[in-house]
């Protein structure tokens, strides 16, 4: 799980710029097969998120009529709504259309949210070690030791569902392994020849640790991050497939909720298989990216 | 020795704080958040008796650090009071449903660890292979499926459309044996077992097996094995010594694994209609039976700390080189 | 005749793409109670020699060719079974990688009566007194018999390494660059623990190091391996007359034996890879002194003394090159000069 090289000792990231490097770490990833699929199906994703509601037949909460003026419950896939109708006579495309956008925000806000959290817990705790750094890996054991999902549900039951709470809870729940990895890397990276000679030129504490540590352990921080986009995605769907998601916002996890719940797994396949494959298809498109990157990070993994 | 037994002892002291921490933080929680359960409980259409039990038992006029100190006694002494709704103590109903989870991890872990670990020998061996690329991908790819849809999908395919296996349950209506084990021994508990055990497999599998396979291309490339067939030892006792060193990382991997299931499986037991604890625990908060949630909540805690320590002291007593570090 | 002998020793690793000869044509004979020491830079083959004797080669190592004679009997190609008999009591090994030789998950005791109980039917306390006695002979104390590998400091465990080899008092032990990874200072002192080892018992052994000064200090004789081939053997003649110019340059990169107040020279550059070997004299592209002849044409081992023989086209012109070799200079003109 180790950068191959250093900031340092590559020269620095400076040398080809953030949005060269952003560039360059897509080709890399783009050369494996996987990272190049999981690439497209996650670009596909995000336009989905962004211009759904814009292509989406109907409203979520709209209820489609049939041809006789009636609700059209239960519909098969069919022209007026091309996958179908639910229980309500909801369309569920505009479900799934709209869900996206549900989606793609927790997940990249919980694992941003997380990622930043983690990887200054870790720094901090790994760079100052003692007593800091001691405390700090006892709160982790505590954080660890509390079942993410029981503890959620208890939360939400008590202070009412909604989408920023479930956004928080996943964000409280990803930080962990963040630290830990960012913590181990960062007690390596200070034994390093360039740090002692960035204390040697009189660098205060703070800026080795922010200037000089922090910019190398920071593609271990995204790896985390994309990381944490799959289990903020799959922690939100099951939060909502257990009921307890925000009532106002249909996510995928919502709507297997509501099919399970309405038995549609009996009778209305077209209600149950499209959230589940999207959820799938979009767990799996951002693990095959972290795939690639993992390796772009550490050929030595191909290894193992 | 002396190593081995202090860091027991600093296992065993990490145990009980983080124990004690997590129940503190349930009972903040209880205590801070908007909605008190107790103000929904109160306010709600319950008898007079029912209000006063439950009011001595949260002892809500005493002091705050009473109740604190009550609350932890109750926790760490199993009394959780008295269900809301099922009139019965709470802790029965937990142990009931601790059990039947139980029913459902343990054959899934054991089948998997099994399996998993046939796999991952294969894959170390056949290491390089276009079919050990391929398997190791779709173990990968396995892993990130969300179980629940594979449930839902598998009760689709060979419970509602082919017929094969029962939509749910852990036993037929009326068909519960007069005990736990009675239960658990019965064909129509295995029927109804197969479908969600098969489920958490193609989940559970894939961490023994990749594993496995990684620890055994590790041991394979160790220098010890050069000298240890230097030295003349039978082909069995190498592999002896090979086989103890891949194994040594499983066994914490498995009593994590057990831990995590016991949260994890929440939503399997709501697809299956599984009446574990994870569902009890869904069951509870719909209901707003808070002792019973609160209980399953903290058995669910406990028992991944449990399967944690057990892990780090399993793993002290055969790696000689962890209680040293 | 010697105790241990290589005849015309090939051998090969597979790779992925074709095979690459490690060791070529090697000859090599260890008389009774000689303590020979194999020298030659990373890679050269030395492990690979150590390893075919043994019978421990990695799955893709394979003897093509030649013969390894222990006691006039050849042992390549014995089964699993008959070789396990000569392992240990006849051979045995004290290995370069003493760090990880160990099983981490087993007590050094343990291991070392693992040994004895493959051989022999010792009851518990002659074990136990064997392996107390083997214990002193390395200078290590009995109380950490029962201690884990990974509690040994990196020279203990070398110690403790060669305590295991000596368990059932071998015929012939075999060290394969024993202080690899060790301070100086303790690697001086093991060196000398093995050297009086051989001295005290009469042991038949061979050193394998790639430290010239180390085989002058211990070693009755030298064999200087170059590229998988040997390239030169004999007594101390060697170090004193040395024939081969990579002798030579050996000779020049350690300070005992340079001169005292010259520069030392060290041989520029690295020998070829395996699978590109060059068709004429395998040292041609480092040699100061190499022709047209040499970049074609292999030379032979030829004797130039008692005992001593060297691969080079020119053994007539020895004592010039011995000269020249001194020379800084020589070394950086490389190949360009002559
Ligand atoms: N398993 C293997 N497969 C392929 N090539 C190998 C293998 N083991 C060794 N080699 C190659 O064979 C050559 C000789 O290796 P060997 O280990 O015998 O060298 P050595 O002289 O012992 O070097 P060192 O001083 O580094 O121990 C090297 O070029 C090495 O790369
Ligand atoms: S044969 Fe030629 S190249 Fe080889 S060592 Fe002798 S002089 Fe040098
Ligand atoms: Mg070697």
């Amino acid at each position: 799980m180790t950068p191959a090289h250093t900031v340092a000792e590559r020269g620095g990231t400076g040398r080809r710029g953030v949005l060269g490097t952003i560039g360059h770490t897509l080709r890399v990833i783009m050369r494996y097969p996987t990272g190049a699929f999981g690439l497209f199906l996650l670009a596909l994703v995000v336009i989905v998120a962004l211009i759904g509601p814009l292509i989406s037949p109907y409203g979520p909460f709209d209820v489609v009529q049939t041809a006789q003026g009636r609700i059209a419950r239960l519909v098969p896939p069919s022209s007026v709504a091309l996958l179908g109708t639910t229980n309500q006579g909801n369309d569920v495309l505009s479900q799934l259309l709209y869900g996206t956008r549900v989606a793609l925000m927790v997940g990249v806000i919980s694992a941003i949210g997380s990622v930043v959290l983690g990887t200054l817990i870790g720094l901090v705790s790994g760079y100052f070690g003692g007593k800091v750094d001691e405390a700090i890996m006892r709160f982790t054991d505590v954080a660890f030791g509390i079942p993410f999902l029981p503890f959620a549900l208890i939360v939400i039951s008590v202070a009412g569902p909604s989408l920023p709470l479930v956004i928080l809870l996943v964000t409280l729940f990803l930080w962990r392994t963040t630290s830990r990895v960012i913590r181990a890397q960062v007690l390596t990276l200070k034994t390093r020849p360039f740090v002692w000679a960035a204390r040697a030129a009189g660098a205060s504490e703070w800026r080795i640790l922010f200037v000089h540590i922090a910019p190398n352990v920071l593609p271990l921080s995204f790896l985390y991050m994309a990381i944490g986009v799959q289990g903020g995605v799959m922690l939100e769907a099951a939060l909502s497939f257990l009921g307890f998601g925000d009532p106002n916002v249909v996510s995928w996890g919502s709507m297997l909720n509501q099919s399970f719940r309405a038995g549609a797994m009996r009778s209305a396949w077209w209600w149950v298989i499209p959230p589940g494959v999207a959820l799938s298809l979009f767990v799996i498109s951002v693990f095959m990216v972290t795939r690639a990157y993992e390796e772009l990070l550490n050929p030595r993994l191909r290894e193992t | 020795m002396n190593n081995l037994r202090l860091y027991l002892l600093r296992r065993l002291a990490l145990l009980l704080f983080v124990t004690a921490a997590v129940l503190t933080i349930l009972f903040v929680m209880f205590k801070l958040l908007p909605g008190n359960p107790l103000s929904v409980f109160i306010d709600s259409n319950f008898s007079e008796e029912m209000i006063r039990r439950q009011k001595q038992l949260w002892g809500l006029d005493d002091p705050l650090w009473l109740q604190y100190v009550r609350y932890m006694w109750n926790m760490l002494t199993f009394n959780f009071g008295t269900s809301f709704f099922q009139m019965t103590p709470v802790r029965d109903i937990v142990v009931e449903k601790l059990l039947h989870t139980g029913a459902m991890i343990v054959p899934a872990v054991v089948l998997s660890v099994v399996l998993g670990t046939l796999l991952g020998s294969w894959l170390g061996w056949r290491r390089g292979s276009r079919q050990e690329g391929a398997v190791v991908i779709g173990l990968l790819a396995l892993r990130s499926v969300p179980s629940f849809f594979v449930g839902i999908i598998v009760l689709m395919v060979f419970s509602y459309n082919l017929g094969w296996f029962p939509p749910g349950g852990m036993v037929s209506i009326g068909g519960h044996g007069d005990s736990f084990l009675g239960t658990i021994l019965s064909l129509d508990f295995l029927y109804h077992l197969v479908l969600p055990c098969l489920v958490l497999m193609t989940r559970e599998i894939t961490s023994p097996a990749l594993l496995l396979r990684s620890t055994m291309l590790e041991v394979k490339g160790s220098d010890f094995l050069d000298i240890l067939r230097a030295k003349g030892l039978p082909e069995r006792r190498i592999v002896m010594h090979a086989t103890r060193n891949a194994l040594l990382p499983l066994v914490t991997d498995v009593a994590v694994m057990m831990g995590f299931l016991f949260q994890g499986q929440v939503l399997l037991e709501i697809i299956f209609a599984w009446p574990g604890v994870g569902r009890e625990l869904v069951t509870a908060l719909n209901d707003l039976d808070y002792p019973v949630a609160q209980a399953c909540f903290f058995v669910m805690a406990l028992i991944i700390l449990m399967f944690n320590f057990v892990a780090d002291v399993l793993y002290a007593f055969i790696d000689p080189r962890v209680a040293l570090s | 005749m010697g105790v241990l002998e290589l005849r015309d020793l090939c051998i090969e690793y597979s790779l992925g793409n074709g095979a690459a000869l490690a060791v070529d044509k090697v000859s090599l004979a260890i008389g009774e109670g000689e303590y020979l020491g194999l020298v030659g830079e990373s890679g050269c083959g030395k492990s690979t020699i150590a390893k075919a004797i043994l019978g421990i080669l990695p799955r893709n190592g394979r003897v093509v060719s030649g013969e390894i004679l222990y006691r006039g009997r050849d042992i390549v190609g014995l089964s699993v079974a008959e070789m396990n008999r000569l392992r240990w009591q006849a051979i045995a090994l004290i290995p370069q990688s003493a760090m990880n030789g160990f099983d981490p998950v087993y007590t050094v005791e343990q291991q070392i009566a693992e040994a004895i109980d493959a051989h022999v039917d010792w009851p518990v306390a002659r074990k136990r007194e064997r392996i107390d006695e083997m214990f002193a002979l390395v200078g290590l104390e009995r109380s950490r018999l029962t201690d884990y590998p990974h509690q040994f400091s990196g020279g203990m465990r070398q110690r403790a390494m060669i305590a295991m080899a000596m368990v059932l008092d071998p015929d012939v032990v075999v060290a394969d660059e024993p202080t690899t990874g060790l301070d100086v200072i303790v690697q001086d002192q093991i060196l000398h623990r093995i050297k009086q080892i051989h001295t005290s018992l009469k042991k038949t052994m061979l050193l394998i190091t790639h430290d010239m000064a180390v085989v002058a200090e211990n070693c009755d004789r030298i064999a200087v391996m170059y590229a998988g081939k040997l390239v030169e053997h004999g007594a101390h003649d060697v170090f004193e007359r040395p024939f081969h110019p990579y002798t030579m340059g050996l000779c020049n990169a350690f300070p005992d034996l340079a001169d005292v107040g010259r520069a030392l020279v060290s041989i520029p550059m690295a020998p070829p890879p395996l699978d590109a070997m060059p068709p004429g004299c395998r040292f041609a592209e480092r040699c100061p002194f190499a022709t047209d002849l040499c970049r074609s044409e292999e030379p032979e081992l030829s004797s130039v003394g008692e005992g001593h023989a060297a691969a080079c086209h020119y053994i007539a012109r020895a004592e010039e090159f011995r000269e020249r070799a001194r020379l800084y200079e020589t070394w950086q003109a490389g190949a360009v000069a002559t």
